[in-house]
């Protein structure tokens, strides 16, 4: 057998489900946007998203609760990152066990059990009730808050596990160095772990910010139906309003805007203070 | 007086809230009352019992569980060979084609999903098992070609010309050399895809037919209609079967490696 034979049988049954189910549509997709209702090539399902400030609400609400979910994840994920590079072999299996192992669990599930936890009758509103902390329900669900608390649940092992393999990388005789120097903790960590940290916390940001920014089981569960965001929009034009190139036009929104923010982000990293940390 | 670990502490209370969901579910499932609550008011099965009245969750769950297999055993085989092609030869392209391999990573899945019920509609693919099946594999390849091409990076070439020189024909050269020095990447993709396929609610949401549903569709839909005991007993169910699979990937790879090629999955 030839090696251009070879190649061709290996790579073909992945390339046509990758033509068929992935290329093909995603070229179909984008020319459907371009069209009007008479199916004549138009821009105006962009226009009306640019133009409309329902549509730029919905937009800005998904950015606002992905930067929120952003800076929670960091939050709570940096110092677990933080203890998993200190800790033992062992002991860093363990936290990477339970910090990884429930990401695999259906988000679905996950979403259940804050509902049953946040809920108007969920577990934390029925305790401060009875200790009287609180004489009505708090409203933890259903709004903003719910879907950031579901979304970092959600996403926070991504961003645990970009800044854990960045400080894997530090060499541990610098923090020995720093010590020697006199500098305490908290000098030390602002000067050597974080800036060291970086190329790690840019990943994950990056990384969060656009996993949070396509969710949709979450929004959908957490959200309820007054915290709309771009991808339970683009599901409702398709499948319950029935206007394809409208909601093949807010997929392409989610997609550019998402790349766009992503990659300003990157750039005023890159170009501005941390410079030296990224080109070494 | 010891110090306090700040950094523990904080870990353990991270690594409570992210398990904290589990913690609720599994003993709400077993409540005797008629609604959902934590803590539970009494034990009883009667939760699961009433699983079985509701043949949406069983057929639903047997329907996943064929889509996840077949998805897995597919998805691992294309995958495996593409990895193979991109491994063993550098040819004209062949950077391309490694981006073109993991692209479906980078488009958000719902999006994936939006423009195949598009392009399938047209070819009268939308709400068949194939349609759905194929959406299926391309969302799993690209877990199985980066895992197997990692373990193909340390793959010594050199040990199939000797299976060649001592007189095996390929196949037997590729089952008793190749297969054996790459089988945890090879088993570990097809469990990973196996859960990806299982949990995805986000590109089945479009492709599939009304009446043959996934089970995490199934719950989803539900939920969004009644909160009851019930979701608790069934989300259970799912728990406990995610957790042979993990603790079978972790076994046979390690969580935190696999998860170093991994990206997305929402």
């Amino acid at each position: 057998m030839t090696r251009r034979l070879s190649i061709l049988l290996l790579t073909a049954p992945s390339m046509i489900v990758l033509l068929g189910v992935f290329l093909i549509p995603m070229l179909m997709m984008f020319l459907l946007s371009l069209q009007d209702e008479t199916e004549q090539f138009s821009l105006q399902n962009y226009l009306l998203l640019v133009q409309d400030p329902y549509y730029l609400e919905l937009l800005g609400r998904t950015i606002r609760v992905s930067l929120w979910t952003v800076l929670c994840t960091l939050v709570l994920g940096f110092p677990v990152a933080m203890f998993m590079a200190g800790a033992s072999g062992r002991m860093r299996g363990i936290v990477a066990m339970l910090i990884l192992a429930p990401h695999l669990i259906s988000v679905v599930i996950r979403n259940f059990g804050w509902v049953v936890i946040l809920g108007e009758k969920g577990w934390i509103n029925e305790t401060l009730l009875s200790l009287g902390v609180i004489d009505q329900p708090l409203r933890l669900l259903y709004n903003e808050l719910g879907v950031v608390i579901g979304l970092t649940d959600a996403f926070i092992a991504y961003m645990v596990l970009a800044i854990a393999t960045s400080l894997y990388a530090i060499d541990t005789s610098l923090y020995k160095a720093s010590a020697i120097l006199g500098a305490s903790h908290i000098r030390t960590f602002f000067t050597v772990t974080l800036p060291l940290s970086l190329p790690g916390v840019v990943a994950g940001i990056t990384l969060v910010f656009s996993l949070s920014m396509s969710a949709f089981v979450t929004p959908a569960l957490m959200g309820g139906t007054s915290v709309k965001v771009i991808p339970v929009s683009a599901y409702e034009q398709i499948m319950t309003t029935l206007n394809w190139p409208l909601g093949a036009a807010l997929a392409f929104m989610l997609l550019g805007s998402s790349i766009l923010l992503v990659t300003l982000f990157a750039r005023l990293v890159e170009t501005k203070r941390y410079k030296e940390v990224f080109s070494a | 007086m010891k110090k306090i670990n700040w950094l523990g502490v904080l870990t353990i209370v991270v690594l409570i809230l992210v398990n904290l969901p589990f913690l609720i579910i599994i003993p709400s499932s077993f409540t005797a009352a008629g609604y959902l609550a934590f803590p539970p008011d009494g034990f009883s099965w009667q939760w699961y019992a009433k699983i079985f009245d509701r043949p949406e969750f069983i057929d639903s769950f047997l329907f996943s569980l064929q889509l996840a297999a077949v998805t897995a055993v597919l998805s691992t085989l294309i995958g495996t060979l593409a990895a193979f092609a991109l491994s063993k030869y550098t040819f004209r392209g062949s950077r391309v084609l490694n981006a073109l391999m993991l692209s479906p990573l980078t488009v958000p899945t719902l999006i994936i999903g939006i423009a195949a019920l598009m392009f399938f509609t047209r070819i009268g693919l939308a709400g068949t098992f194939t349609g759905l099946l194929l959406a299926h594999i391309l969302i799993s390849i690209p877990y199985v070609v980066r895992l197997v091409l990692t373990g193909l990076s340390t793959f010594d070439y050199t040990l199939e010309k000797a299976g060649y020189m001592l007189g095996a024909r390929p196949l037997r050269v590729f089952w008793d050399v190749t297969l054996p020095l790459i089988r945890p990447a090879i088993v570990s993709g097809m469990i990973f895809s196996f859960l990806t396929s299982f949990d995805n609610v986000t590109v089945s949401l479009f492709l599939v037919a009304p009446g043959t549903t996934t089970l995490p569709l199934t719950i989803f839909s539900y939920m969004q209609e009644t909160l009851d005991p019930l979701v608790a007993s069934v989300s259970t169910v799912v728990i406990l079967l995610s957790l042979v699979f993990i603790v079978l990937l972790e076994k046979v790879y390690g969580l935190e490696r696999l998860f170093g090629l991994n990206s997305q999955s929402h």
